[in-house]
């Protein structure tokens, strides 16, 4: 008890050390500077991240420090793929993007708005539209058809019209090739295609950023590629800024534009994927892909 | 309100769902067991009647009508005139009145079960003497004169005339003489379903007090008692009802030489004068 | 009352009054009453043409001596097979009486060894005679001996309201003359319990009791699943007091007997001079009482959806009340159906309860039938009355329930892929806390089957 209490103390002490976000030039030309050798993406002039983390750290209970400086930033139409081992804060820092967990200290910027911080429940509503997010247990609702699924947000969030929101919800599981099953409840899917739906329900709110928690995870292996393609199709014909966390590794050598390596809660190592995977510059880089593979 | 009566409440429903079902049991099974020939434990007292626990006069009552019959405030003790009566019946007999917390039932089950047998030598509960009830047992010589009584809350202005109506209810308890007299004498509120037939006479009071009945009929003394000496003040009897009904013991008709000893101890003790004394204890002055 | 019944009222007593004024003609021997007993089975109307009791009473006026009195009601009702119980009364206490009744047909002769004097009530009980047996008011006239001859006794008044015999106890009796029914009945078990005749009318007299039970639920219910579910979103509310408002609510309602609340309602609120009509009361108790087991089943209900549902609908930008209206309550509906159909039953046997307090519904029928004839067949008959709602219920539970884990082991990935990501999950889980929802996402989500539990416990 005393020692959770001193610890959630020393966390505060900790968090006070990080300094002031940095402000939206400066860390634009910062970023640009670090990273244009260590992405395929192709800067505009001026361009700005749209997803900006400094110092992020995160602990449990106070005690469990899972993310202890994380710093990234991802720009606008870039496919960055986060690999790393379990407990590594992948998914964490991740799910500290759309504050489903609520960051301990440090900051996140989303398009040079910081979302740490005291945000009201409105404005976290409205930040989340602009986040999807696909699980790795996928999480459709299970009284609501795959079409029923990809509405809900539309007419609920977006106030979207039922013949709007059915038309779009209709596209988008076409481009998923789930369309005939529109009508199917999540229960009579398999988990590929639940999946597939996951990703069309995200995809429909038309958000800036996709999140993708290890979708693949949960998969049996025969039915991993169909969501796969689904995810790269996304990539390279829809432009969308996707952050992916997966132990898919053909995946991210063949699309993501940059491949992050973390472990014990901090970037270890970054670039592009072909510099990572055949150059690592790390031991514990080159030692995970080795267990990898 | 005492406290007492609240709890008694609670006591009551229990001790007569427990009673209840001890009784269907007792009435299937005893008989198959033989009553007459009394396989089960009955023992010769005296000059020969069958007890059903040696040495002890087994009684059965239903707690909840004073002064006759109630359960102390403090120990759940039975007390009242009637449980004093069975013990100077008892001792006349060379027996000890057996009273435990199985003697509480409710007062339309004790005919019944004093019919089955085996579970109670006697019911002595206020009960007055029918010809009804002599049809299922046998019914001792008359104890104590009795008659009915109207109680409704004070200053209601209910009166015979006005409660006879299907916009009034009658509380009455089930199984009573005075639940007869409430449905002969109330007809409109009978066919209403009105006369409330509850499971003890306080339950009945504290809804007349309550003004959720609007009067209740039961036994003169039992009404003038609560009334008067036990906190139900709000309370007044509207009508004095002259029926002149009489008390007595039931005994199971199997069981004659009980009766007999019960009778021949009721007279001795109207002759010694402990009848009186009983009578000047409890109401106050000789019946 | 109101005013106009009050005038009314007012009225009557004058008038009244002003008849007993009025000096009609000096009796001396006045009949004060005669009533008859009952004798409907299960009922309250005095049938003509069976058994009943007849009790007439009258007062020996001022200065005369009554030395017998002579009964007679119209000719098709009999004393023929009657005994008499005669008392007399001084005020409260009883007088010693000598009589000798001789009984003929429709009239019935008392006549006293010593003279009745004046001011004693005379009570005679007429038992096993029969009224009229084609219904209607009755009457019963007579004349008595004084000390001067014979006299005019004044008619009973009120008459005695009778009917003729209902097609019910016409089958009672026909039932009474039957051969196999004196069989059955002299069985000990089957005459105590299963009674022919018992049965027929506990099915007509316990029929108003057993609607008023069902009305009495069905009423209710509503108000309970709104309560409940008030409470039950009270209870996981985020708000400390809120939360504890709720607890106490349902703890208490929970912890304590609803014989308990039903006796404090039914007695508390008149003593605060709230009154409410006794059905409507039930209806309130029993609706209040079942609301705080609901909120404990919606709020289990609630808290047995996977947490991924509620990130799913926060990740599309969903408030509180929107997860809840659209994808919480709709889930959980589906799930706790079983659980609270059961809990209707349980509410509709606990309307018994409520007999307790004068309710009158099938409970207190059964009783009432029950003291009356001192037979169990009354309590069996209440039995079926009482299974007739809860057996389709209990089966409807049951078909549900299936139909439940059927579609729950249905669909999803095959056991196969569940045992393979259930190994993922503990790989992943044993990053301490590092993803502390993914363990709980994959073992419990809507498809969480035997499969995946059982996948789990191999791998650990």
């Amino acid at each position: 008890m005393f020692d959770k209490a001193k610890a959630r103390v020393e966390a505060r002490q900790e968090a006070r050390r990080v300094p002031p976000a940095l402000d939206a030039e400066v860390a634009a030309a910062q970023a640009h500077e670090r990273d244009k050798g260590l992405t395929k993406h192709s800067f505009e002039p001026h361009e700005h991240p749209c997803v900006r983390i400094e110092h992020l750290m995160k602990t449990f209970d106070g005690e469990t420090q899972v993310l202890t400086d994380v710093n990234l930033t991802v720009w606008p139409g870039e496919v960055v793929c986060v690999l790393g081992p379990s407990g590594s804060g992948k998914s964490t820092m991740l799910r500290c993007i759309n504050l489903l967990e609520t960051p301990t200290a440090g900051h996140i910027l989303i398009e040079d708005n910081e979302i740490t911080g005291h945000l009201g429940t409105r404005e976290v509503n409205k930040l989340r539209q602009n986040l999807g997010m696909v699980f790795q247990s996928f999480n459709l609702f299970p009284h609501l058809s795959a079409k029923g699924n990809v509405m809900i947000g539309q007419t609920k969030v977006l106030k979207k019209s039922k013949a709007e929101a059915e038309a779009e919800a209709l596209k988008q599981l076409e481009a998923v090739g789930l369309l005939d099953r529109a009508d199917f409840k999540p229960a009579q899917l398999s988990g590929g295609q639940q999946q597939r739906v996951a990703i069309a329900r995200a995809v429909a709110m038309h958000p800036d950023v996709l999140l993708f928690d290890e979708p693949t995870s949960a998969l049996d292996p025969e039915l991993v590629r169909g969501v796969l393609d689904v995810m790269r199709d996304l990539a390279e014909n829809g432009g969308m800024t996707m952050i992916v966390v997966t132990h898919e590794m053909g995946f991210a050598r063949e699309v993501a534009d940059r491949v992050v390596f973390m472990e014990g809660g901090v970037v270890v190592e970054q670039g592009k994927p072909e510099d990572v995977f055949d150059h690592p510059q790390h031991a514990r880089t080159a030692e995970f892909l080795g267990s990898i593979k | 309100m005492s406290t007492m009566s609240r709890r008694g409440f609670l006591q009551n429903s229990a001790l007569v769902l427990g009673g209840l079902s001890l009784t269907s049991l007792v009435g299937c099974g005893g008989q198959a067991s033989g009553g007459s020939e009394g396989s089960a434990p009955a023992a010769a007292a005296g000059a020969g009647a069958k007890l059903v626990e040696e040495g002890k006069l087994t009684c059965i009552s239903n707690m909840y009508f004073p002064p006759f019959e109630f359960m102390d405030e403090k120990t759940g003790e039975a007390k009242g005139f009637d449980i004093e009566l069975s013990n100077a019946i008892a001792e006349h007999m060379g027996l000890t009145a057996n009273w435990t917390s199985e003697s509480n039932q409710s007062f339309d089950s004790l005919v019944p079960t004093i019919k089955a047998g085996g579970k109670a030598d006697i019911a002595i509960a206020g009960m007055t003497i029918t010809e009804d009830r002599k049809q299922e047992v046998n019914l001792s010589n008359p104890y104590l004169d009795s008659n009915q009584s109207l109680v409704i809350k004070k200053g209601s202005g209910e009166t015979l005339k006005t409660l006879d109506s299907d916009e009034k209810t009658i509380a009455v308890q089930a199984g009573t003489t005075g639940a007869d007299w409430a449905k002969e004498n109330f007809p409109k509120a009978a066919s209403a379903g009105n006369i409330k037939g509850l499971d003890d006479i306080i339950t009945a009071m504290e809804g007349v007090s309550t003004g959720n009945f609007n009067a209740l009929v039961t036994d003169l003394p039992v009404a003038s008692y609560q009334i008067n000496e036990n906190g139900f003040d709000g309370l007044e009897i509207e009508e004095e009802i002259p029926t002149g009904e009489q008390y007595g013991i039931a005994v199971s008709k199997d069981n004659p030489q009980l009766l007999d000893d019960i009778n021949a101890a009721l007279e001795a003790i109207k002759q010694d004068g402990t009848m009186a004394k009983l009578q000047k204890k409890w109401f106050g002055q000789e019946l | 009352m109101d005013a106009r019944s009050r005038s009314v009222a007012c009225t009557i007593v004058l008038a009244l009054a002003f008849v007993c004024a009025l000096p009609v003609q000096a009796w001396g021997l006045t009949t004060n009453k005669a009533t008859a007993k009952p004798n409907e089975d299960g009922g309250s109307e005095v049938i003509g043409g069976l058994p009943t009791r007849l009790t007439w009473e009258g007062t020996v006026e001022e200065g005369e001596k009554v030395s017998s009195i002579h009964l007679e009601i119209p000719a098709d009702g009999s004393f023929a097979e009657s005994t008499t119980k005669v008392t007399a009364l001084e005020g409260l206490s009883r007088a010693p009486v000598e009589s000798e009744v001789s009984a003929d047909k429709n009239t019935l002769t008392v006549s006293f060894g010593e003279p009745i004097g004046e001011g004693l009530l005379i009570r005679l009980e007429i038992y096993n005679m029969t009224l009229p047996s084609t219904g209607g008011d009755v009457v019963v006239s007579g004349t008595y001996q004084n000390q001067d001859g014979e006299q005019k006794l004044k008619d009973s008044d009120p008459p005695i309201k009778t009917i003729a015999n209902t097609p019910l106890q016409s089958m009672v009796n026909w039932l009474d003359n039957q051969e196999w029914v004196k069989q059955w009945n002299a069985n000990q078990f089957l005459g105590m319990f299963l009674k022919p005749q018992l049965i027929l009318t506990s099915l007509s007299s316990l029929f108003p009791g057993w609607l008023l039970c069902l009305g009495i639920v069905i009423a209710s219910y509503p108000f309970a699943i709104l309560l409940g579910l008030v409470f039950a979103l009270m209870k996981i509310s985020r708000h400390r007091l809120v939360r504890a408002i709720a607890i106490i609510y349902i703890n208490t309602l929970r912890g304590t007997p609803l014989f308990l609340q039903i006796y404090i309602m039914f007695f508390g609120l008149p003593m605060m001079n709230i009154n409410i009509d006794n059905n409507v009361l039930g209806i309130i108790v029993m609706a209040i009482n079942s609301s705080a087991y609901l909120a404990e089943i919606f709020r289990a209900g609630i808290e047995s959806i996977p947490q991924g549902q509620y990130e799913a609908a926060a990740s599309l930008g969903m408030g509180h009340l929107q997860t809840m209206v659209n994808i919480i309550l709709p889930q959980t509906i589906r799930r706790v159906i079983p659980t609270v159909t059961s809990d209707f039953i349980m509410a509709f046997k606990d309307t018994s309860l409520l007999s307790s307090v004068g309710v009158m519904e099938l409970m207190m029928f059964s009783k009432n039938l029950t003291s009356v004839t001192g037979n169990m067949t009354p309590y069996v008959t209440a039995a079926i009355f009482y299974l007739i709602v809860t057996l389709p219920l209990i089966k409807v539970v049951s078909t549900i329930e299936k139909r439940i884990a059927k579609s729950e082991r249905g669909g999803g990935p095959r056991p196969k892929a569940k045992a393979k990501k259930a190994e993922v999950a503990v790989v992943d889980g044993q990053a301490v806390g590092a993803e502390p929802s993914l363990v709980e996402a994959l073992s419990a989500p809507f498809k969480a089957g035997t499969s995946v539990m059982g996948g789990t416990a191999s791998v650990r």
